[in-house]
């Protein structure tokens, strides 16, 4: 009983107490609002990275794609073990190019990386009609000229293109592997499985009086960003703006030999993501596949699993993955789950959050290490309470009891700020942020560095509860030893202290 | 009754070493007022912690009714320090942070559980203003320490002394940081309590003047009883009793 009491007294009337309740408090809420915010930015990065990407993508190294048709790939896919968890499948041509354009006189060329995507089925894997800026014509975007981009497009711009084509790819050796498995493949040179696309000719008035064709460009490619030396603010200047046409060259599939054409910016691509949106160019799949003269050929499939498909929080799918991954040869194509490929990434976020947390509990432990100092002057201070208590009965427990439960209360109150206080900061971040950008001229969160526009957040429940624990333990923990001394005082060497 | 036999007790530091008790025997009875006087650093306050087990004798024994404390476990011992002993000292030694009524309460805190004290409660505070009534205190219950003076703090140790009905206080100089005027209220008060309570007193001091009108008095000298003065006392009442 007294140790209830003595502790609530001493609790109340003890200055220095509040020091050490301010050191857990600030601790307390330093790791809730650190670990709220790395969590918020790894959850807008998780989602940022995976991006565009699909559940499960198979690729080919061969740079004239498969040599199958993408049905059948398609059917032979549906066909396997894992046929029953696909859910969608979006062929698509990837490959790297350059983009040049004019801007104020300057001729600008970028290097990109050019997708040939259909754009319904490509929004069904990896959504990515939802990143468009201009048409909000979900679910069914396209590559069509907006009315904004026919309004904008010079009519007189002589729209060219590679006129001879190359003679179509012949199929790689890959079907020979021996790991090959499934139905005989049927080649794309073969001439009853797929006609060869008509052979344009440099006459024919298609090309002379050409239909322009859209593509659309990643917002960081078509903008240009700048700081405003009056103001200092970020300003994006459109460099490209649709109805502006520009010039992309690639090279063809099946040698090495630059194919290029001319086309009609419809539409930005923003995804968030500063790799692809400076990177990418999208363009309809057999657009494409003319310009780089491969047929119906594809080099990547994009899968989407079902949603009965069991996930886990990494990696995913690797069975479906696995089983994709059986369909094709060794060297023939490549299946793994968007986690494969951007694991190092993932794995680096989980790492680094690792890493400062454990730097943060340091903190906490500054925190013990006060609460030691601060037990032990104030057990020097209370040697003549400790000796009299024990002349009246009280066990070396009890007098140890007395600190213990004195650390625990002062752990229970600090916590509780702590948390009051790491919640409010963490609620209301984006406004001091802002407040202290206005006082110091300093700017915290550069948002020229990350493309969100608020600092993102994310508390979970379990952190703040772990914080605390470990808060609490830490405080219990570091009164041992001084309530360990003085439990060990001999009731005469204390009261004669004076 | 309370007895100790050839209690001896040495004091080491370092090379030094100094013999503090030098086998002492004595005997208190119940409802007795000892006195024990001598000279700074004669071993009288030892002599007091040791019967009171807050100090331990390297050899003799102590009893109390014929059974012995000086060598029981730490839990047996705290009980006696809590209930059969009740200390009173020079420098009152009360909880700064507690008021005089708490003060006088602690040990009935430090006995009772928490669950203990709330069935308990009534009774104890029952007790606590009786205590505080007796040794003139009732107007002040709520002071803190530093808000009393001297006086009033001995009387607020006595009656914590007196809380559990201890079977002897043991008394270490309790007027020595008072007034003459003060000194004499609290050994009246003392003598009131041995007198009409009951209450068996072993009281240390300086004074011989207060000494002389205890019933017995010994004086210690290099850690032996010196001189013996009395009995005066009588045990008539409690040999009537038992």
């Amino acid at each position: 009983m007294y140790k209830f009491l003595l502790c609530l007294k001493y609790l109340r009337t003890r200055y220095l107490a509040f020091v050490c309740i301010i050191s857990i408090m600030l601790g307390v809420a330093t790791l809730i609002v650190v670990n709220s915010v790395m969590s918020g930015f790894s959850n807008k990065l998780k989602d940022r990275l995976r991006g565009v990407l699909a559940d499960v993508i198979v690729e080919t190294d061969h740079f004239g794609g498969f040599d199958l048709h993408p049905d059948l790939l398609e059917d032979r896919i549906r066909r396997s073990p894992a046929g029953k968890y696909v859910d969608t499948i979006a062929p698509s041509v990837e490959v790297v190019g350059t983009v040049q354009f004019q801007f104020r006189g300057m001729n600008i060329v970028k290097p990109i990386k050019l997708l040939g995507v259909d754009p319904v089925r490509q929004t069904k894997v990896g959504g990515f009609g939802n990143y468009l800026t201009r048409q909000k014509v979900l679910p069914a975007p396209s590559f069509e000229l907006t009315s904004e981009a026919l309004q904008l497009f010079d009519k007189n711009v002589r729209l060219e293109s590679m006129l001879e084509p190359p003679p179509p790819p012949v199929s790689s050796t890959a079907k020979k592997d021996s790991d090959f498995l499934g139905p005989e493949p049927v080649l794309i040179d073969d001439p009853k499985a797929i006609p060869l696309p008509p052979v344009p000719d440099a006459n024919l008035p298609e090309f002379q009086d050409p239909k322009p064709i859209g593509i659309i460009v990643g917002h960081s490619l078509a903008h240009f960003r700048y700081k405003n030396p009056d103001t200092g603010v970020i300003e994006e200047v459109p460099g490209l703006r649709p109805g502006d046409h520009v010039m992309i060259a690639t090279l063809a599939a099946n040698e090495m030999r630059p194919v290029w054409g001319t086309y009609v910016v419809t539409d930005y691509f923003k995804s968030e993501m500063s790799e692809y949106d400076s990177q990418f160019i999208y363009m309809d799949l057999p657009d494409l596949q003319r310009l780089r003269k491969m047929g119906d050929r594809v080099t990547h499939l994009q899968i989407k699993v079902t949603d009965d498909c069991p996930k886990g929080y990494m990696f995913v799918k690797p069975n479906v993955s696995n089983e994709i991954q059986k369909l094709f040869g060794k060297f023939e194509a490549r299946a793994a789950t968007w986690e494969d490929h951007q694991g190092p990434l993932l794995a680096a976020i989980d790492i680094e959050r690792g890493i400062l947390n454990l730097l943060l509990f340091m903190i906490v432990g500054v925190a013990g290490f006060s609460i030691l100092a601060i037990f032990t002057m104030i057990v020097s201070e209370k040697i003549r309470d400790i000796g009299i208590l024990k002349s009246l009965g009280a066990s070396n427990h009890g007098v140890m009891g007395i600190f213990v439960w004195y650390a625990f209360l002062l752990g229970i109150v600090g916590c509780a700020a702590g948390t009051a206080m790491g919640l409010g900061i963490t609620e209301n971040i984006n406004e001091i942020e802002t407040f202290v950008n206005e006082q110091t001229g300093q700017q915290l969160f550069d948002r020229s560095v990350y493309y969100f526009d608020k600092i993102p957040t994310n508390i979970e429940v379990s952190t703040v509860l772990i914080v605390n624990a470990g808060a609490l333990l830490v405080a219990v923990m570091s009164s041992f030893l001084p309530a360990f001394r003085a439990a060990r005082l001999r009731p005469i060497q204390a009261l004669r202290f004076e | 009754m309370l007895k100790a036999e050839q209690l001896c007790k040495t004091y080491r530091r370092n090379a030094d070493s100094v013999q503090v008790l030098n086998g002492i025997s004595l005997t208190v009875r119940d409802g007795e007022f000892l006195s024990i006087v001598g000279a700074s650093g004669s071993g009288k306050s030892t002599l007091l912690h040791v019967l009171g087990t807050l100090d331990s004798p390297d050899s003799g024994t102590i009893s109390v009714d014929g059974k012995r404390i000086d060598n029981i476990s730490n839990r047996e011992r705290d009980r006696i320090r809590n209930a059969t002993f009740g200390y009173v000292f020079q420098f009152y030694h009360l909880l700064p942070e507690l008021s005089a009524y708490d003060n006088a309460l602690m040990p009935a805190y430090i006995s009772e559980s928490f669950f203990g004290w709330m069935k308990n409660r009534k009774q104890w505070r029952k007790r606590v203003d009786e205590l505080f009534e007796r040794v003139g205190l009732s107007h002040r219950t709520t002071h803190k320490p530093r808000e009393l003076s001297g006086g009033e703090m001995q009387r607020c140790a006595i009656a914590r002394a007196l809380l559990q009905r201890p079977r002897v206080v043991l008394a270490d100089e309790p007027t020595g940081n008072l007034d003459t005027e003060k000194g004499n209220e609290i050994m009246s008060l003392l003598h009131d309590l041995n007198r009409h309570d009951g209450v068996t007193i072993v009281m240390v001091t300086h004074n011989l003047e207060m000494a002389a009108t205890t019933h017995r008095t010994i004086r210690i000298s290099s850690g032996r009883i010196a001189e013996e003065k009395g009995p005066t006392f009588r045990p008539r009442i409690l040999s009537a009793v038992s």
